[in-house]
């Protein structure tokens, strides 16, 4: 089912991209033009010392600094060189609002075939989805469940492979009693409804997850396929199996980030479900703007899960896993974790790397829910742009504009 | 308490009864009419809330119906009736067909019950909504009060449906308005009432359902009660509810369960009606008639007093004309006010003292007159027994003088003797009635009674043991350590000799002649017993009255100067007889008597005292 919805988003990428593919082999490349980008992140900074305020302008600001930096270590991802020694080199700057780059004539990789990039921050998504309707962006990440819609509508978009998990992370503090137990998690994972989710709220683009890798990376995530896999029903039946031993119904608290209403609507999901097994969830919006940090540091503290978006960092297996643990466990509070003891040397061989998902599934504590790809919204003049793939960054210096179909002023 | 006090007491009361039974009627009048006001108020407010109701009721079914007739829930309707269709596509159209219809509830319902896009519950897609299939005709149904599941937890709505059918698949829509404040902000409220619901959505009683105006009503836990016996038993109820008594804040809630006629209440609205203007109206009428009683009390006071004081003077001059005739002084009069009942009282009180002395005075006329006539019977009686031997001893010495002048010497001397004895009995007589009339006033000093009892046994002794005649034994009881008296010891010895005598009379026969004493924290008592024949009760109410006596020679005086001496001490004497017992008086002596009164001679003896010789 899930290798279906996979190959199904793939195909629905692929008709959408091949004419472009073909238009682009069809033609030589062009230098000049100046691409227009939007981003949802608000990049407050680019000086490497700061931090990010947010995942999301953190993630930001390591596309940039790869379009500003010469070359980026593959394993720890810092950039080397001087900023400005890149492809591109910054041209005007207003914190969190624009940023327009020019192209860097003295590149060592050679120079980028656009003269420019002008980059608009802090952009809404549904007005990024409306400007490449209206072809005034060549450029734009999209929201996975918004990719459909979006083609529907004829805009251009360009998949990944699937690099990003949504999982349920349960919360292991060692300051704050543990309120779930091995059971009372397994029973939430088997209650929930993957390929609702994936079908429903994400739009058929994204597939349902049971591992922690995907199926196109270790090949053995079917292993660790729940229930609810086969029907709903079953998952359900299982949970409530499960939820026997507890003499009242459970009680727990979900959060997820305010600011992102995927994940809000897979939270809201999850309660439902776990509602239908006789789990009582409550779904908790945390803030994440810089203003509310406290105030979220606070309230996740009430909570007892997450919902995280994990973006591999890696096609090499160990390495996505390792990356992946990491990232959980700063989620889940790294101290007391079973994830912590699982280990964080990357795994040597096939066999390693499963042994060790194995280990981290059977806690439960990272319930994978769904894997979704990376969504690009491009306009009809933007060739040979190839979706990153994981650890990999936005591929500005080698895209060309085709001169013929001009975006609106 | 006097007449007067009482007048008075009585005229306050009166007043304060006045003043608070027009306070009473004041109050409940005023009250009724706030009440029928409130009731008014809220059977408006009812009113318009189910117009109100009932135009909701109608828009969101209006609003429902537009939603299914619209081109493109037809074109959903016939998309999905093909197979194997695609539904999430359709998962987010209830949001924005919701917002653009105005609508708080949207749910696109399949022909299996399932839904395919909610906008209350977005998470629920795929979950099925059985009972939306349950109904076959829902155009008539027109729209109803429902619990619907949302993100947020149940919320009541007035829930329309509408369905759209393309062959045999039908496509539900399910749509509605939040029941909420907002819906109580559309209600005009007269001033003073108030409109409260409460979402009857959790099986107890939970405070944040119950909505204001403004959002969760304040004080909630206090209508707790009456929410709680709606759950129970839902009906058509009021109840008042004193939110505080300073300052006073209270109202009067009515309940209607919804749906009306339904055991199972999905929302209660309650009309609540100020009653602080009823209560400000009350306490105001309550201060004013303690001020008016204040006032009307101080008036009142001196009103009373003035007409106490009018209605009781010619009253009390009766009691003291009553007063002084009761102290002797017959010829009192009172003066007559006026010609009411109380001047009628004046005037025959004046004219029964009138009467009362002219009767008086006619009473003793008669009474001297009998005294008169009673001591000349007596007198006449006593002297006419040795005036019979004087004449015939005269009439023997003339015949002895004339016929025999032999035996005349003889004769004379007896004669003699005889006269001599008759004369001394004449005088005796004589002296008896006159140491009567001579009671003279005591001379106290203190005296021991038992010494004078013992002095006047010693002095009958002789005679209770007299040859010829049967004995009396006297026994003598006398307390030991009887205190002394203060009294006049001649006269007490004269009075204790009388009772002697008097005993010895009534014991012919011989007997025992008992005298006994003994005392009291303030009295001394003689009481002097015989074994004679005793008194009938007649005898015993006059034994006391001068002159009466009961015994063939007696002159009827010793008694009464018992009793005179008595009561010349202070004390009382009584007498206790029966017949063919004996009789048993009772002497009671003040130790400190009062001022000595004297008693008054009987008139006659004062008036014309006997000098008589002593013996």
């Amino acid at each position: 089912m899930s290798r279906r919805l996979a190959a199904s988003s793939i195909a629905i990428a692929a008709i959408i991209a091949l004419p472009a593919i073909a238009t682009a082999f069809a033609k030589r490349p062009h230098y000049g033009g100046t691409l227009k980008a939007e981003i949802g992140a608000a990049v407050a900074s680019l000086d490497p010392s700061t931090t990010p305020a947010s995942a999301e302008e953190s993630a930001a600001r390591t596309e940039i600094d790869s379009l500003l930096y010469e070359s980026r270590d593959a394993e720890d991802g810092t950039f080397s060189g001087a900023q400005g020694s890149g492809p591109f080199r910054i041209s005007d700057w207003q914190p969190a609002r624009e940023l327009t780059l020019a192209a860097n004539e003295k590149f060592s990789g050679g120079r980028p075939y656009v003269d420019a990039i002008d980059i608009t921050m802090n952009r809404a998504a549904k007005d990024r989805l409306l400007d490449l309707e209206l072809n005034k962006t060549d450029f734009a990440p999209l929201s996975p469940q918004d990719a459909r819609h979006a083609a529907e509508r004829g805009v251009r978009v360009s998949l990944s492979q699937p690099d990003e998990l949504i999982a349920l992370v349960f919360k292991s503090s060692a300051s704050a009693p543990d309120k779930t137990t091995d059971a009372l998690r397994e029973a939430i994972s088997a209650a929930i409804d993957r390929a609702a989710i994936a079908n429903f709220i994400l739009q058929k683009t994204g597939e349902p997850a049971s591992g922690l890798l995907p199926q196109w990376i270790s090949g053995t995530e079917f292993l660790f396929a729940p229930p609810s896999s086969a029907a709903p029903a079953d998952g359900i039946a299982r949970a409530k199996e499960l939820l026997k031993q507890f003499p009242s119904a459970p009680k727990l608290v979900l959060g997820y980030d305010s600011a992102d209403s995927l994940s809000q609507a897979i939270a809201e999901r999850i309660a439902v479900n776990a509602k239908e097994a006789g789990i009582t969830i409550t779904t908790l919006a945390l803030p994440q703007s810089p203003a509310t940090r406290a105030a979220s540091v606070a309230q996740s503290s009430q909570v007892d899960a997450l919902i995280a978006r994990i973006k591999l960092t890696s096609s090499q297996p160990a390495a996505a896993l390792s990356g992946l643990l990491a990232t959980a466990a700063t989620i889940a509070d790294v101290d007391a974790s079973p994830l912590a003891a699982s280990g964080n040397a990357p795994a040597a061989t096939a066999q390693d790397v499963l042994d060790r998902e194995r280990a981290v599934m059977k806690t439960h504590r990272i319930v994978p829910l769904e894997w979704v790809p990376q969504v690009y919204g491009l306009s009809a003049r933007v060739r040979d742009f190839q979706a990153p793939a994981p650890g990999e960054t936005w591929p500005f210096a080698y895209v060309w504009l085709d001169p013929s179909p001009q975006p609106s002023q | 308490m006097t007449f007067r006090s009482k007048l008075f007491v009585n005229f306050v009361l009166a007043l304060l009864a006045s003043v608070a039974i027009i306070a009473v009627a004041v109050t409940l009048i005023s009250r009724k009419a706030f009440d029928q006001l409130n009731r008014d108020h809220t059977i408006a407010t009812i009113k318009q809330f189910q117009v109100e109701f009932d135009r909701r009721k109608t828009e969101v079914q209006h609003r429902v119906k537009g939603i299914a007739e619209e081109q493109e829930t037809t074109a959903m309707a016939v998309d999905l009736s093909r197979p194997n269709s695609d539904v999430s596509v359709y998962v987010n159209d209830a949001h924005g067909v919701s917002q653009s219809h105005q609508l708080d509830f949207l749910d696109f319902v399949g022909n299996d019950g399932s839904i395919i896009s909610s906008q209350e519950s977005p998470a629920r897609f795929g979950y099925k909504m059985d009972w939306v299939t349950q109904q076959q005709d829902w155009a008539s149904r027109g729209a109803f009060l429902m619990k619907m599941e949302t993100q947020d937890g149940p919320q009541l709505g007035l829930i329309s449906v509408s369905t759209v059918r393309v062959g045999d698949r039908n496509l539900y829509v399910v749509g509605g308005e939040r029941l909420d404040q907002k819906f109580l902000s559309s209600l005009v409220l007269p001033e003073g009432t108030r409109a409260l619901l409460y979402l009857n959505i959790e099986p107890e009683f939970q405070s944040a359902n119950l909505l204001a105006i403004n959002g969760p009503a304040q004080d909630a836990d206090r209508l707790s009660t009456l929410v709680q016996r709606e759950q129970k038993e839902p009906k058509k109820a009021a109840e008042r509810i004193v939110w505080s008594v300073y300052p006073p804040n209270a109202e009067e809630f009515h309940a209607i369960p919804l749906p009306e006629d339904s055991p199972n209440m999905l929302a209660l609205f309650l009309v609540g009606s100020s009653q602080n203007a009823s209560i400000a109206l009350e306490r105001k009428i309550r201060w004013l008639a303690i001020a008016v009683s204040a006032v009307g009390l101080l008036f009142g006071l001196l009103l009373s007093w003035w007409a106490a004081k009018r209605v009781t003077m010619p009253v009390q001059e009766l009691v003291r004309g009553t007063q002084e005739v009761a102290d002797g002084n017959w010829s009192t009069r009172v003066p007559v006010h006026g010609k009411d009942e109380i001047g009628q009282l004046a005037k025959n009180f004046n004219g029964m003292t009138e009467q009362l002395v002219e009767q008086r005075d006619r009473l003793v006329q008669v009474e001297r007159v009998a005294a008169w006539r009673e001591l000349a019977r007596r007198l006449a009686h006593e002297l006419k027994n040795p005036l019979f031997p004087l004449q015939t001893t005269v009439e023997n010495l003339q015949t002895a003088h004339d016929h025999s002048p032999a035996e005349f010497d003889e004769v004379f001397r007896e004669s003699t003797g005889i006269l001599i004895t008759e004369i001394q009995n004449l005088k005796a007589i004589v002296t008896r009635f006159s140491d009567f009339a001579k009671m003279p006033q005591p001379e106290l000093s203190p005296v021991n009674l038992n010494e004078i009892v013992r002095n006047v046994v010693k002095l009958f002794e002789a005679q209770f043991g007299a040859v010829g005649r049967p004995p009396i034994t006297p026994e003598l009881h006398l307390e030991e350590g009887l205190p002394l008296i203060q009294a006049d010891a001649t006269l007490l010895h004269r009075a204790i000799e009388n009772l002697v005598l008097n005993a010895m009379d009534a014991m012919p026969g011989g007997g025992v002649l008992m005298l006994r004493t003994m005392h009291t924290s303030d009295e001394v008592r003689l009481e002097v017993s015989d074994t004679g024949s005793g008194l009938t009760p007649e005898e015993s109410e006059r034994i006391f009255t001068p002159y009466y006596t009961s015994k063939q020679h007696g002159t009827g005086l010793g008694l009464a100067i018992v009793q005179a001496v008595v009561a010349d001490h202070g004390g009382s004497i009584s007498v206790e007889s029966e017949t063919g017992v004996g009789t048993s008086f009772h002497l009671d002596l003040p130790i400190n008597p009062p001022q000595v009164k004297v008693t008054p001679a009987p008139p006659i003896l004062v008036e014309q005292p006997v000098p008589v010789p002593k013996a």
